[in-house]
């Protein structure tokens, strides 16, 4: 038994001599910046590409797969600002859930490229998305603009702890965090509504 | 966070000896239940091969890559083979962030049971894209069973561990062990009951699993979603099944049974003696009874299920408020 022990601790000495220093082994801070940028990059890539399938692909299904790519990108970003809580919400909510749920809403159509999404389109439909797809640099192009050349304290983002995520809606976002509330309930009792009716009126 | 080597040294490790121990899961377990299901229905079950049929599996595998994988005409190609990477990869982030043992957390995080949550979602997805895209309409039928259930068994999965993590007061992982003793009256079993039933049940109905195989019920859908799947294709969506058993085994010995905590030599063969016998629960109660209807799958789960959940929940937040 003791020699059992020994051995165990000398295993452990052995581990703290060789393992420990190597947390000290960090890699230069430029090469981290690098890091950060090509995931940036990465992330930016797959939102973009997702979102083109989601809008060019013929298939409703294959648009739905953009789309989900296109949701991993934005967790991705959000993992980049250190709010990995959103980003698991984002995982969570949007791909879990809901998307699952359009592609059960989307199941209900026939499987082959004859439906209405099928046809080219027109100038006109072009032309609006083109527009719809520029109304969001409407809303940033003044924020951009304002804070151009302007660069940022070099400081990485801080990640805010759970506990203080959980105050912070219970207390100064209250309201908001409430209103939500209401909707999503106001979203559901509808849902029972027409179940119901329908039910009951055959 | 910062990179050096200790961590990318432990992340490339424990990435690796994760897709070790799944390969090793599948072997296993594939032969653990013909061998259970022969001996339930008195029969041998595999014995050819190896030592009581032991290398049964291997060769099975063997034949899985050799065998053509055929491509259902005027199907979509693309989702077709997106469908068994998809039901697999997210498979192995999901096991970084279990503690095996005291130390033997491939990453800590502090948002570690949301991390599994957020990917086991894609399992859901996986089947879905596979089901829809071999233009098959008994892969439709059980796509469609597949997600209609996936989505109703996770609520009430939520609200068991949402109620164990309230308790601890943390979504860490290693936390929640350590806050249960070595001893069985110190896990949280037997604190959360009831979470633990609810966890039970909804391991079966999350892993696809009899009585809740509906997504793939053979003798009305033929295979259900994996229908027109075959050679790897086939091995892949079957190989996640087991994976997913794993994991939730492996869950619920981290939640309720107390992880790498044991009354004698605690370490990490408690973890996977805890998380081997409720595998072997699951084989058990496959081969014990019968697949229940849709509409019965459904209404345990919304009648009986989220209502327990949401009560143990708010039972939970009472005594923790009021003691």
């Amino acid at each position: 038994m003791t020699g059992l022990s020994s051995s165990i601790s000398s295993l452990y000495d052995l581990v703290e001599r060789f393992w420990k220093p190597l947390a000290e082994l960090s890699l230069p801070g430029p090469a981290q910046e690098m890091m950060a940028y090509a995931a940036f990059a990465f992330y930016v890539l797959l939102i973009a590409g997702g979102g083109l399938a989601a809008v060019l692909s013929r298939q409703l299904v294959r648009a739905l797969v953009g789309l989900v790519l296109t949701f991993l990108g934005v967790a991705g970003l959000y993992l980049l600002l250190a709010a990995p809580f959103m980003a698991f919400m984002q995982l969570l909510i949007y791909v879990g859930a809901i998307c699952v749920l359009v592609f059960f809403a989307i199941m209900l159509v026939k499987n082959t490229q004859t439906g209405e999404e099928a046809a080219s389109p027109g100038l006109g439909q072009a032309f609006g998305a083109i527009l719809a797809a520029l109304a969001p640099l409407a809303l940033f192009a003044p924020l951009i603009a304002a804070r151009a050349g302007e660069l940022g304290d070099g400081l990485a983002p801080r990640e805010t702890p759970l506990a203080e995520l959980g105050q912070g809606l219970l207390s100064y976002y209250l309201l908001p965090f409430e209103l939500i509330s209401v909707i999503l309930l106001v979203a559901m009792a509808g849902g029972v509504l027409l179940a119901w009716d329908r039910r009951f009126r055959n | 966070m910062d990179i050096n080597l200790q961590v990318i040294i432990k992340l490339l490790a424990a990435l690796g000896l994760i897709i070790a121990l799944l390969i090793a899961n599948s072997l296993v377990m594939v032969w653990l239940e013909r061998k259970v299901a022969g001996f339930i229905q008195r029969r041998p079950g595999p014995y050819e091969v190896g030592p009581y049929g032991l290398l049964q599996t291997l060769v099975d595998a063997v034949k899985l890559l050799g065998k053509q994988m055929v491509v259902p005409a005027n199907c979509d190609h693309v989702l077709f083979f997106l469908g068994p990477v998809l039901a697999m990869f997210p498979m192995f982030l999901v096991f970084l962030v279990i503690p095996f043992g005291p130390v033997l957390t491939g990453l800590e995080d502090d948002l570690g049971v949301l991390l599994i949550m957020a990917f086991v979602g894609f399992e859901g997805l996986a089947v879905l894209v596979g089901g829809w895209a071999s233009n098959n309409k008994y892969g439709l039928i059980g796509a469609a069973r597949a997600v209609s259930q996936a989505v109703a068994y996770e609520i009430p999965l939520i609200l068991a561990v949402l109620a164990v993590a309230f308790q601890c007061g943390t979504l860490n992982l290693t936390l929640i062990t350590e806050a249960q003793g070595n001893w069985p009256w110190q896990w949280h079993l037997v604190r959360q009951p009831l979470a633990f039933l609810i966890f039970l049940i909804c391991m079966f109905g999350e892993t696809n699993r009899a009585p809740f195989d509906l997504p793939e019920g053979e003798s009305e859908l033929t295979g259900g979603y994996h229908t027109e799947y075959s050679g790897m294709g086939f091995a892949l969506y079957f190989m996640a099944e087991y994976t997913s058993m794993l994991l939730v085994s492996f869950l619920a010995a981290v939640f309720f049974l107390g992880g790498s905590g044991g009354p004698l030599w605690p370490g990490i063969w408690w973890t996977f003696i805890k998380a081997g016998l409720l595998m072997t629960l699951m084989i058990w109660v496959r081969w014990t009874y019968p697949r229940v209807r849709f509409d019965q799958l459904l209404n345990i789960n919304w009648k009986w299920l989220l209502p327990l959940g949401l009560l143990n929940l708010w039972l939970t937040a009472l005594v923790m408020k009021c003691f």
